[in-house]
């Protein structure tokens, strides 16, 4: 049915697509947007536009068909069952209140969505009503039930004022007065009045917390303004604290409770209204600690770039989408397929799907997005770059209809620019997309949230965590694979296939689905603000819950920034630089911090400001000072809520150990390792939430308390070892504590045996644990042996838990890691502190470096050591500063555009010798650069600059003269540098052989030696030929080594991966092996 | 006492070995198994309509799922425990010293067959990957099964190549001699248990009867591993010149026991890995140079590794072992004959060049693909002694043979060219009990 089939196209809507407001999101402050159902969803027009392409794309869609979701069964359909599901994403939109369910109300309301996956893989679409927002404000003293209602027109006439352009009929809904208590400070009466008020759209909770902030005129009280309470939490969250729903938990409607919508609004399988009250929110325990069997799509896409520039979507077209669809716990992935522009040669076990056009391309995927309906989507940096890309692209190419990704039938994805910052992350831009319905899961966020890396490449990251390299195909080369033919189009797709595969297989390996599922289910905030905001939210959301059981109310304090100062931190214990050959004991505090809160009944409750410590006449042996001077309550006059909730955070962890030990099941393992983890970061974040300045409800009394109490820990611990064990007391040894950190002790109990200083330090672990206040605990865990403490937070050591051998070396702060470090410094450091804490040979580590560094200066460095990469984040002229590889970048465009690095690409360059007095910057140089031209590197800014300072600070504990042993001995005498081979006068220079013995000039009839190196014939031959031996091997293992990465043995290498550490190797095995073979063809004569 | 020596006729085969002007010009691996893949398609698709004669022959691409067809492809063998260059380069260094193991295998390994156009994983009993290496080519029967994988019911190998035929018995003895391993300036080497051999071997040795043996020598064959080269000197450092005479004092030492059996025969002497000469297959000849005495006569030939040959019109093929051990590494079998034979059956002397053995990237021909069945197939360098003929399905018979290390064993092998038995010639200078 052609309805409009003789009807023009209708112009594109003139709505202009997903608009692109910048907005500034703080992390810290959370803002609701209300977003208006019919604002987003085209006109009726528009949706016979997109049906009449759907019917002329009825052969793809009979492809797609294949993949939908199982059907439903009758008793869905009659609405005869229960439906029980699990929730990964709950969101509202404002629509019309429901008449039906809400009889009493109209006009626009917000509606709770909740999207979730049943057992069965059924799509669940849940439209809650009835819940409303609402915060509270201390009600005035003398004010009565009839102020109240003065109070609630005066505050009505105002929100009107404020939001003229709002056609809403009533802003305030109600004041109700209730019986709370604010969570600041330790009071001794139980309750006092609040109002709780009640407005009709939760972005209204802002406005009007705005307006009792700057005051509000009042009959009889005057001007009065007004601290706010809880006016800070998503309106979300807040629905999840009320009816006590944790983020990936399963939720049961009962039959009979629940309404099928009159008109289907979702794309989802199920989808119903119901009334807020009629939810059922099961714990995560038993039957539903489970996992629904959710569809994740992992996808990547291509972009056909031109050359020179990074791929923008106002030129460059989208030329395939590789897709790979995984059903959570599955290890196989359901479908596999990638489209294309243009024909590409079948793939096996891949669903190629071909077109001529790139707006058939797009449309194809929204339409495989639609049908296979994915409730999490992952990918390698989707977020950033691909999810805003395809969007921005179809909207170049005017495809309104392409952006309806999400589960709201016709509804557009929404894009705009935030900036995420953090204490903890840094600021990051960043483009958020929303997706309807779907969770995005960017596994470059993660990776970057969760681990430190020296580069987050997903080349270097799956080298990292699967030992997988991958291929890595410049993005100048994509267009001529591209613009080649069905062949070398599979090559893309197989590549582009392998982008959306290792995401996926991360996300398997590294658990986060269960961690990330477990952590929403401990914290109770829904999975999507995990990535997508800080640490506080989830302290904030188990304060909140926790506050909600007690009837206590939080405050919403403006924030302080910085000013409130700084506290003094975790000071550590002075470090006794050295090399210890006898074994080190340490004695670690278990979860030092939370225990600390937990001991002294430390928190926002229980903390008794100095005036009320004066008036309030509480017994002193009822609260604690504590060393920096403040004082809480102790438990019997008040539970801390804090303490509680640290408490059961630990003590489920410990339950959830427990149970792991018992689990049979992998993936009931999975869930409860996840827990367990989950638990254990929560229980540490809690400290930091109260410490953060520009937090929710920062506390400095509370933060700066436990790290005082912290040090009087360490203190107290130090000295109770260094009296106890002593000779005097029969000990063998007199102990010393060389070092203390954070939360441990190192102690030299003076014994060689490994196994006296474990027996030694569980002693003291015992003794010491007894003198603290519970649950405060003293552990032994290990011991170093041997180890070499170079300052404070810097050490290494080999790690020994069991007698007999130790588990590993273990480092801190020492540059292995460090990205603008040439792969020499980790290396060398690497090598170093093997043979001097494993190999125990000083000796061969000193030779060794010497070693070296004598290579570095007779220029027989391995190229691809010495290469340093820095990202290049901005142009040339927006750098401040002259930094070496913007200055490489800029003189590269000059030399050739399409192989230049551009923004956003790493920089690799390593330093040459230049002119003296040139700049640091003027001397970088581009490693191929380097090697085709044999421009000589600089040894000395090696020597200087790079290895000096991590080696002497490595040497400088166990040697006297380091410096001058190891950077000033003979072996740095002898200096080779290379000729360049494109300098000026080399060009005019006639060449003429030498002698390969002796280097003298050849005379007329002498080929390979002169007469005087003849008789050594032999063995000068042997020289030769091992040398080509040597690199013939090199050549051998490298290549094939690129052959195998690449996943084919008939193709060849084309991977440009500057990240791969044999990159430049493998350059320079080809070039030295030419060279190695022309030198050996001068005996052939 | 005038015996005269036998003598034969000798034709070397080795010019497809020689690399001579080709050079390193940027060019990779892709190349050698385009060219094996191109040259053992071409054969397996001539015997597939004999093998299988009822089902259609695909490309890894036209597969389709559940239809059963033949594939022909190179194997590549996905190993876990295969050492790779990265490591040395990226990971931890580990703390646990690496342990060099001989072998490389591990249950989880899995074959995949690769065509140009495409790769599939490879399935099913009748293809084991403790067999196969990568670089195989093989023709497969089997299907798609909905995984993606193919599951192969039947595996076709090549087969042994044809044989020339073996030359009319004649009534006459004529011995070739194989000797490998000797090792001269390694620290078990004995020049004692050396001379006594070329005294045998020249006929300065015995009575009579003994010396009329020694007249029926024809043919010397050095099998690699006659010097030993401290690698370990060489690597990238310039060395003083004491260590590089020293080094030179070997290869003098080996020359003048060489020319002692260059004055009376003709020898032939392959390069082997400790020897002075490239690292990868196929090694070129040892330089004349470092054997001024011996090279001075016509009977001194240098030759490549692999060496091919005809004495007598008897077809000889030989390395110096490089390549069985390799195989010994990557896969399984229950005697090194066991992989000279899988070498033959597959028509390649070097199946896992380039992947794990080094080689020349050749860009047009792959010089390893055994034409012709030789009548002698031997590897030098090897732990025991060991042989057996191998019986060919076109009638083809051919004589392998593990030649030991002689600094290790004091053992050369001598093969009669009339019937070709082979029995051990013994020097052994220490007995153990």
């Amino acid at each position: 049915m052609k309805k409009n089939g003789s009807r023009k196209r209708a112009p594109p809507p003139s709505q202009p697509p997903p608009a692109k407001h910048p907005s500034m999101t703080q992390e810290e402050e959370f803002m609701d947007e209300d977003v208006f159902l019919d604002e987003t969803l085209l006109s009726a027009d528009e949706e016979s536009l997109i049906l009449r392409d759907i019917e002329q794309r009825q052969a793809l869609a009979t492809r797609l068909s294949k993949w939908t979701r199982p059907p439903l069964d009758a008793d869905y359909v009659v609405q005869s069952r229960s439906v029980v599901f699990q929730q990964l994403e709950i969101d509202y939109v404002i629509g019309e209140s429901h008449k039906e369910l809400l009889p009493n109300s109209s006009g626009p309301a917000a509606v709770i969505r909740i999207f979730g996956v049943t057992k069965e893989g059924h799509s669940v679409c849940c439209n809650v009503h009835g819940f409303e927002p609402y915060f509270y404000v201390c009600c005035p003293p003398g004010m009565g039930p009839d102020d109240i209602s003065r109070f609630h027109q005066t505050l009505e006439g105002r929100m009107r004022e404020a939001n003229r352009n709002s056609n809403v009929g009533k802003f305030v809904r109600r004041i109700e007065m209730v019986q709370r208590r604010s969570i600041m400070y330790y009071q001794q009466s139980n309750s006092q009045p609040f109002l709780k008020i009640v407005v009709a759209l939760p972005t209204m909770v802002a406005s009007c917390r705005g307006i009792l902030d700057r005051g509000i005129q009042l009959d009889g009280l005057g001007m009065k303004s007004f601290l706010t309470y809880e006016s800070n939490v998503l309106f979300a969250l807040r629905f999840m604290i009320d009816c006590n729903i944790v983020g990936g938990n399963w939720i049961e409607v009962p039959a009979g409770k629940y309404n099928k919508t009159a008109r289907s609004l979702s794309y989802c399988q199920l989808e119903f209204d119901c009334l807020y009250s009629e939810l059922i929110s099961h714990p995560p325990e038993g039957e539903y600690s489970k996992m629904a069997p959710f569809r994740i799509l992992s996808f990547d896409i291509e972009c056909a770039g031109r050359k020179g520039h990074f791929p923008e979507p106002t030129h460059d077209p989208v030329i395939q989408i590789a897709n790979l669809v995984t059903l959570q716990g599955e290890d196989q992935p359901l479908i596999r397929n990638v489209m294309t522009l243009k024909s590409c040669s079948p793939i096996v076990g891949v669903d190629v799907m071909s077109f001529d056009t790139e707006r058939e391309v797009l449309l194809a995927w929204r339409d495989f997005i639609r049908e296979v309906d994915p409730d999490i989507i992952i990918g390698y940096n989707i977020c950033k770059f691909d999810l805003p890309y395809l969007i921005e692209r179809a909207a170049n190419l005017k495809i309104a209809e392409f952006p309806i990704l999400g589960r709201i039938r016709n509804s557009r994805v929404r894009v705009k620019d935030t900036t995420f910052s953090s204490r903890q992350y840094g600021t990051r831009e960043s483009k958020e997309v929303t997706v309807e319905g779907r969770v995005q899961f960017d596994l470059l966020q993660v990776m970057q949230r969760d681990y430190k890396l020296s580069s987050y490449s997903l080349n270097s990251v799956s080298a990292h965590f699967l030992s997988e390299q991958k291929e890595d195909v410049h993005h100048s080369i994509i267009s001529d694979l591209q613009n080649g033919n069905a062949e070398t189009r599979r090559r893309l797709a197989v590549y582009c296939l392998k982008d959306a595969y290792l995401p996926q297989r991360l996300l398997d390996k590294l658990m986060f689905i269960y961690n990330y599922v477990e952590m929403a289910r401990v914290t109770g905030v829904p999975i999507s603000f995990l990535l997508s905001r800080g640490q506080s939210i989830k302290v904030l959301s188990q304060l909140l819950r926790k506050a909600r059981q007690k009837n206590l109310v939080l405050p919403n304090v403006k924030q302080a920034g910085s000013e409130q100062g700084t506290f003094e931190g975790a000071t550590v214990l002075e470090a006794r630089a050295g090399f210890y050959e006898k074994p080190i004991a340490t004695l670690d505090f278990a979860s030092l911090y939370p225990s600390i809160m937990m001991a002294y009944n430390l928190c926002y409750c229980t903390l008794v400001t100095p005036e009320d410590a004066r008036k309030l006449n509480i017994p002193p042996e009822s609260v604690n000072r504590t060393p920096s001077g403040e004082t809480f309550v102790k438990s019997n006059l008040q539970k801390g809520i804090l303490p509680e909730i640290l408490e059961e955070l630990l003590t489920a962890r410990k339950r959830a150990k427990a149970d792991l030990k018992e689990a049979k099941d992998p993936l009931e393992k999975a869930v409860l390792d996840g827990r367990q983890l989950a638990l254990k970061i929560s229980a540490n974040s809690v400290y930091g939430f109260t410490g953060a300045t520009i937090g929710q409800l920062p506390c400095l009394e509370i933060s700066s308390s436990v790290t005082s109490y912290g040090r009087q820990m360490i203190e107290h611990t130090k000295k109770l070892v260094e009296d106890k064990f002593t000779t005097l007391n029969g000990y063998e040894h007199n102990a010393e504590v060389i070092y203390g950190d954070t939360d441990s002790v190192m102690v030299q109990f003076g014994v060689s045996a490994v196994e006296e200083a474990m027996n030694l330090g569980r002693e003291a672990a015992e003794y010491i644990s007894g003198t603290f206040t519970k649950p405060i605990k003293l552990e032994f865990e290990k011991v170093y042996y041997p180890y070499l403490l170079i300052s404070k937070k810097r050490y290494a050591g080999l790690f020994w838990t069991k007698p007999d051998n130790f588990d590993k070396m273990d480092t801190k702060g020492i540059e292995t890691v460090r990205r603008d470090n040439c792969l020499l410094v980790k290396n060398l450091v690497n090598d170093c502190l093997h043979k001097i804490l494993i190999d125990r040979d000083i000796p061969g580590a000193v030779q060794y470096v010497k070693t070296a560094i004598s290579d570095l200066l007779m220029n027989r460095m391995d190229l691809s050591l010495l290469v340093i990469t820095k990202g290049l984040t901005k142009t040339g002229d927006d750098y401040e500063v002259k930094a070496a590889h913007v200055e490489l970048a800029e003189r590269m465009r000059k030399r050739d555009a399409a192989t230049a690095p551009n923004v956003g690409d790493r920089v690799p360059y390593v330093i040459v010798k230049a002119a003296k007095g040139a700049k640091a910057y003027e001397r970088s140089e581009d490693p191929i650069y380097v090697l085709e031209n044999n421009i000589p590197i600089d040894p000395q800014y090696y020597l200087e600059n790079q290895i000096s300072k991590p080696i002497l600070r490595i040497f400088e504990p166990i040697l006297k003269n380091a410096s001058k042993e190891l950077l000033h001995g003979s072996h740095t005498r002898s200096i080779s540098i290379s000729t360049p081979s494109n300098s000026g006068i080399l060009k005019f220079a006639k060449k003429q052989l030498t002698c390969i013995g002796c280097k003298a000039l050849l005379s007329n009839g002498h080929h390979t030696l002169c007469s005087h190196c003849k008789g050594r014939e032999a063995e000068l031959y042997c020289k030769t030929v091992a040398q080509v031996s040597d690199l013939e091997m090199l050549f051998g293992r490298l290549w094939t080594q690129c052959q195998e990465c690449q996943g084919s043995l008939h193709q060849d290498v084309l991977c440009t991966s500057r990240d791969c550490p044999i990159f430049y190797r493998r350059k320079k095995a080809q070039k030295d092996m030419a060279e190695a073979r022309s030198q050996l063809d001068r005996w052939n004569f | 006492m005038g015996m005269e020596r036998v003598q034969c006729s000798y034709h070397s085969q080795d010019e497809a070995f020689k690399i001579g002007k080709e050079t390193y010009r940027g060019q990779q691996y892709s190349q050698i198994y385009f060219a094996r893949l191109h040259l053992m398609r071409t054969l397996l698709y001539s015997i597939v309509p004999h093998w299988k004669p009822n089902f259609p022959v695909c490309t890894v691409l036209g597969l389709e799922e559940g239809k059963e067809c033949v594939i022909v492809g190179t194997l590549y063998k996905h190993m876990k425990l295969k050492p790779c260059i990265l490591d040395e380069y990226s990971k931890e260094r580990s703390v646990v010293p690496l342990v060099k193991p001989h072998n490389f295998m591990h249950p989880d390994d899995h074959l995949v067959l690769e065509d140009e156009s495409g790769r599939v994983k490879l399935s099913g009993n009748p293809i084991s990957p403790s067999e196969y290496v990568t670089g195989n080519v093989v023709a497969l029967l089997g299907k798609e099964s909905g995984t993606g994988d193919f599951l192969v019911l039947e595996v076709l190998d090549a087969g042994l190549p044809p044989q020339i035929e073996f030359p009319i018995k004649s009534r006459e003895d004529k011995y070739v001699v194989l000797v490998s391993g000797l090792s001269v300036g390694s620290s078990n080497s004995n020049p004692l248990q050396f001379q006594l051999l070329i005294d045998h071997i020249t006929g300065h040795l015995g009575d009579e009867k003994e010396q009329s043996i020694a007249s029926q020598i024809a043919h010397v064959v050095f099998a690699g591993n006659s010097v030993e080269i401290p690698r370990r000197l060489l690597n990238g450092q310039n060395l003083a010149s004491k260590d590089l005479s020293k080094m030179a004092e070997s290869i003098k030492e080996l020359d003048i026991l060489l020319s002692q059996i260059a004055a009376s025969l003709p020898l032939d002497i392959m390069p082997g890995p400790s020897d002075p000469s490239n690292f990868s297959l196929p090694q070129q000849p040892l330089h004349t140079c470092l054997f001024p005495g011996s090279s001075a006569y016509n009977t001194f030939r240098s030759c490549t590794n692999p060496h091919c040959f005809e004495l007598d019109n008897v077809r000889f093929l030989g390395t110096s072992g490089q390549n069985i051990d390799d195989l010994e590494k990557y896969s399984d079998a229950k005697d090194k004959l066991e992989f000279m034979e899988r070498t033959l059956r597959w028509r390649h002397v070097a199946p896992t060049a380039p992947n794990t053995l080094g080689c020349y990237p050749y860009t047009d021909r792959d010089p390893f693909f055994i034409e012709s069945c030789p009548h002698v197939y031997f590897v030098g360098n090897q732990d025991k002694f060991e042989t057996r003929v191998l019986k060919g399905s076109e009638g083809q018979l051919v004589r392998l043979i593990c030649v030991p290390k002689f600094c290790e064993s004091g053992v050369a092998v001598m093969l009669n060219l009339r019937d070709l038995e082979c029995y051990t010639l013994s020097f052994g200078t220490q007995f153990s009990s």
